[in-house]
């Protein structure tokens, strides 16, 4: 029995453990800093660690209609864009995801399990190789430059997951909850709807959560997609800043806040269902 | 079950059916026949030719895209894997630190991969960014480095980011391995005399073996998908010296309009994905079995 001796062996942990803290935290702090730093700050040397003369002259400059900076592009304009195909293609997927994802959990017919299986392994083919296709088919069929064709898209792509999600959830609810409200009358939807759903919540909030943060943070699709710069989201907008070779990076900065700010409410308020979807869609890639 | 139960359940699933079809399904089946047909500046002239196949394959470019692409892939998922280990390790001892951790580090794991690129960019930029700047005024490098801006450096940079905004979960996924090890068989190796390394190498590495053989799959399937992290941190330069497939199906499709080449890549991706989630499926079948039989 030789272990170490305890404080040795905290204090070993304490520093573990703060390393990982600002190598997980640090990158995004630091350009958050930058976001209230001046230009010539930014481009001084050494380096300030905290803003010497903090301004929020970026973030004024990204919302006033005057400031036009390289691409002309809108950020109001952008977040709406962007709340609109994320709250709607979130609504599209739970309704549909829990219509399948109760069909696969609670009903018996030919072919559900491999049903089930290809719409899973279809969730991985999802990369850049689709890029092309996809760019054709929905030029195909005039939808290329709209916020409703990304919509379907992205519901498209997040259904099975959450289909799966749902209907993972339901096999625990017990069936003869459901079974004594249809012999009292309940026809097969009203048990479901009044019966089952309410008992499904948690997995209702996990799927939502977890389309709506893949669907706010897409980007190749959407710039591929989108061309007027009416119809762009707030991804292309940050990574359009890419094209400007300056060192102008405290709008990089607040532009990057406004992008991770509904990511990292959702991920704080939510955890408890986030960990949850995050373990639960590992395992089934 | 009843007749009407059954046509109940297949409308219920036909919108998702139709959705996966139309938007998953029937792209890869029109990037294969692309693929097959010679494209001249987006007309199609007749199918039925290897001709796209030959041309990629005779672009100079190809050869280093296929060898970043090994490094990206290979070299990407064995250090999340191997920190991705040495982190879940850590997380997975008691404490209220590291329970506070273990929601800390998704944090890279849920931002959009464009806030990590340019949260990187920026740290990584050539004159006045902060790592370059620590590296100098600390006497480690004689000037700044140009991090993104060497070519034998780029690829190992760009993997660097990968493992920050992949690894966090593959830690918290080998975290709840390594806790659900059995306490009686530590407790038994630790009365043998076994020191912290051997209980970790011959009762808890086995007891994981299964999930570090999952999630080396599903990270290698992860990071063959993720197009927009190097996209925008390098756009595949300098000179090509970051072009990965991902990157190239992207700039020959929609730079260069090169779609001949860019769908006979696609469909070299799309085989390298399928071989992957063969291995994925051949791994797992053992929990497929279990979830079919329920």
């Amino acid at each position: 029995m030789n272990e170490q001796p305890r404080p040795l062996y905290w204090t070993f942990l304490g520093i573990v453990g703060i390393v990982i803290s600002i190598y997980v935290l640090f990158p995004v702090f630091w350009l958050f800093l930058a976001s209230f730093k001046t230009q010539a700050e930014l481009a001084q040397l050494p380096i300030s660690f905290w803003p010497e003369t903090p301004t929020l002259e970026a973030y004024t400059a990204l919302f006033s209609p005057t400031h036009q900076k390289g691409q002309l592009l809108d950020w109001p304009q952008l977040i709406g864009n962007s709340f609109f195909v994320a709250i709607s293609s979130t609504v599209l997927v739970l309704f549909f995801g829990t219509l399948a994802g109760y069909a696969f959990a609670r009903l018996n017919f030919p072919g559900r399990d491999l049903i089930l299986g290809g719409l899973l392994i279809s969730r991985m083919f999802q990369g850049a190789a689709l890029l092309l296709p996809t760019y054709r088919l929905m030029s195909m069929l005039g939808l290329q430059d709209s916020l409703v064709g990304l919509v379907l898209l992205y519901s498209a792509f997040g259904l099975p997951f959450a289909t799966w999600i749902i209907a993972s959830s339901l096999r625990e609810i017990p069936k003869e909850l459901e079974e004594s409200a249809m012999i009292d009358g309940a026809s097969r939807l009203q048990s479901m709807v009044m019966v089952v759903l309410p008992l499904a919540t948690p997995a209702l909030i996990t799927a939502s959560m977890w389309h709506f943060v893949g669907a706010w943070s897409e980007f190749a699709f959407a710039s591929i997609l989108l061309e007027s710069n009416a119809n762009k989201t707030v991804t292309i907008g940050l990574a359009s800043f890419v094209e400007l070779f300056t060192l102008e990076f405290q709008y990089v900065g607040a532009a990057a806040t406004i992008v991770a700010l509904p990511i990292m409410l959702v991920f704080f308020f939510g955890q408890r269902y986030f960990t949850r979807g995050l373990l639960a869609g590992a395992v089934k890639g | 079950m009843l007749r009407s139960d059954r046509l109940l359940a297949y409308a219920m699933i036909l919108p998702v059916v139709i959705a996966v079809v139309a938007f998953v399904v029937g792209p890869t089946y029109n990037v294969a026949t692309l693929s097959l047909t010679q494209v001249v500046m987006g007309q199609e002239r007749g199918f039925g030719t290897l001709g796209n196949f030959r041309a990629l394959a005779a672009d100079p470019v190809f050869g280093l895209v296929l060898q970043n692409t090994a490094i990206w892939i290979l070299g990407g998922t064995f250090l999340c894997v191997t920190v991705g280990l040495g982190v879940g390790t850590f997380l997975a001892i008691d404490s209220r630190m590291t329970g506070w951790l273990r929601a800390l580090i998704l944090l890279p794991w849920v931002l959009p991969d464009v806030v990590t690129a340019m949260a990187w960019k920026w740290m990584l930029h050539g004159q006045v960014g902060i790592l370059g700047q620590t590296l100098q005024s600390s006497g480690l490098t004689e000037g700044t480095v140009s991090f993104l801006g060497d070519p034998d450096l780029v690829m190992w940079m760009l993997v660097i980011v990968l493992i920050w905004r992949k690894m966090p979960l593959v830690a918290l996924i080998l975290c709840a391995a390594i806790r659900s090890v059995p306490d009686d068989q530590l407790e038994a190796a630790r009365m043998d005399g076994a020191n912290a390394v051997e209980r970790f190498r011959f009762v808890t590495l086995p007891n994981i073996a299964f999930s570090l053989t999952a999630v080396t799959v599903i990270s290698m399937i992860w990071i063959t998908a993720e197009f927009a992290l190097p996209w925008i941190m390098t756009g595949g330069g300098p000179a090509n010296a970051s072009q990965i497939m991902a990157t190239y199906i992207y700039q020959q499709s929609f730079e260069f309009f090169n779609w001949g080449v860019a769908s006979a890549m696609s469909v070299i991706n799309l085989f390298m994905l399928a071989t992957i989630v063969a291995l994925y499926l051949y791994v797992n079948r053992r929990s497929w079995a279990s979830e079919e039989s329920k």
